[in-house]
């Protein structure tokens, strides 16, 4: 089998999905560090398998979601969710005006159900892609699953492919957090930083790191995530 | 607000960037004689989904015609292409730069 497609964000989802019949394993790893009152580490992992299921419609699941935490109350690692997610490309960013496609994941995990739906925009313009992501995601955790949290978020991202493996740009990443979707605690969140990408015959491997311009507690300063895609 | 620069930008003169599309008298320019009107359509439809999972793509002129086949087939297990879906890539490219002369 071949590989399902070179990631150019990290942050962002492309339009294009994987070529039918394509298999890839990625894995991720997020490393989100907050500083003050509310410090914290945290390094997530994702091990992700993604199949084309037709030239248009790919399923991925995510083998495993688990993550590593400290902070000054205690540190270790927690299996945090297991998901599945499914998109469907409805136009191409190369011919039509804007490529468009649709998201929509569930991720089931130990006291923990998020859905998630995204409205995916490309445009290709010879070495640039430019990439916009719309997100809501309902999360609903804890005992009973009786916490509630939602979230808003807008992404815009570009890559500059500056030789045939190598791309760099920059991703933009602004978002509303509304626990218990209340409007009057909802936190802002904004977050710029650079991104590079790196491909070869079989794998590539993709970054991006994000600093907080907004000043929100609790929230990450800094994140860096990493992709590493292989072909199966 | 980013969507609209999107949508704006989208609206701007792009289809240098656009791969042409396959019409009777791109078919006739196929000096390479390889393939039909049928077989450049389908060339263009995988050449503009497949190859973009990986990267942008490269300007018609800047491989030569040497080139091209040999470019496509060391990528075609990648972008998971058929011989016969390898072979319509190759078609189209190769009309595409008979009818532009590069």
């Amino acid at each position: 089998m071949s590989s399902g497609g070179v990631r150019h964000f990290t942050f962002l989802y492309e339009a294009n999905t994987s070529a039918r019949g394509s298999l890839e394993l990625e894995n991720w790893i997020t490393w989100q560090r907050a500083t003050g009152s509310g410090r914290f580490d945290q390094v997530d992992f994702r091990h992700e398998l993604e199949y084309g299921a037709t030239d248009s419609f790919q399923v991925s699941i995510y083998l495993t979601d688990w993550f590593y935490e400290s902070d000054p109350a205690h540190s270790g690692f927690t299996y945090s969710d297991t998901a599945l997610e499914l998109i469907y490309n409805l136009t191409n960013p190369v011919v039509d005006p804007l490529g468009f496609s649709i998201y929509g994941e569930l991720k089931a995990g130990d006291r923990l159900v998020e859905l998630e739906s995204k409205l995916i925009a490309q445009k290709n313009l010879g070495p640039l892609i430019l990439a916009y992501n719309a997100t809501l995601e309902s999360l609903w955790e804890g005992h009973d699953l009786a916490e509630r949290e939602g979230e808003l978020s807008q992404a815009l991202g570009a890559s500059y492919e500056i030789s045939p493996r190598i791309s760099v740009g920059l991703e933009i990443l602004h978002e509303f957090v509304l626990p218990e979707w209340r409007d009057e605690e909802k936190m802002r969140n904004f977050f710029v930083g650079p991104n590079v990408s790196y491909r070869r015959q079989n794998w590539f491997v993709t970054g991006t790191a994000l600093a907080q311009a907004t000043d929100t507690d609790h929230e990450p300063d800094f994140q860096l995530r990493i992709i590493f895609g292989i072909a199966l | 607000m980013a969507m609209i620069c999107l949508l704006d930008l989208s609206s701007c003169e792009t289809t240098s960037f656009t791969p042409p599309p396959v019409t009777t008298e791109l078919a006739r320019s196929n000096s390479s004689q390889r393939g039909n009107i049928v077989m450049l359509r389908e060339g263009r439809a995988l050449f503009v989904h497949r190859c973009i999972e990986c990267h942008t793509l490269p300007a018609f002129w800047h491989y030569s015609t040497e080139d091209w086949p040999k470019i496509v087939n060391s990528m075609s297990q990648r972008s998971n292409l058929k011989p016969e879906e390898r072979e319509a890539v190759i078609a189209y490219i190769l009309a595409v730069r008979a009818q532009k002369k590069f």
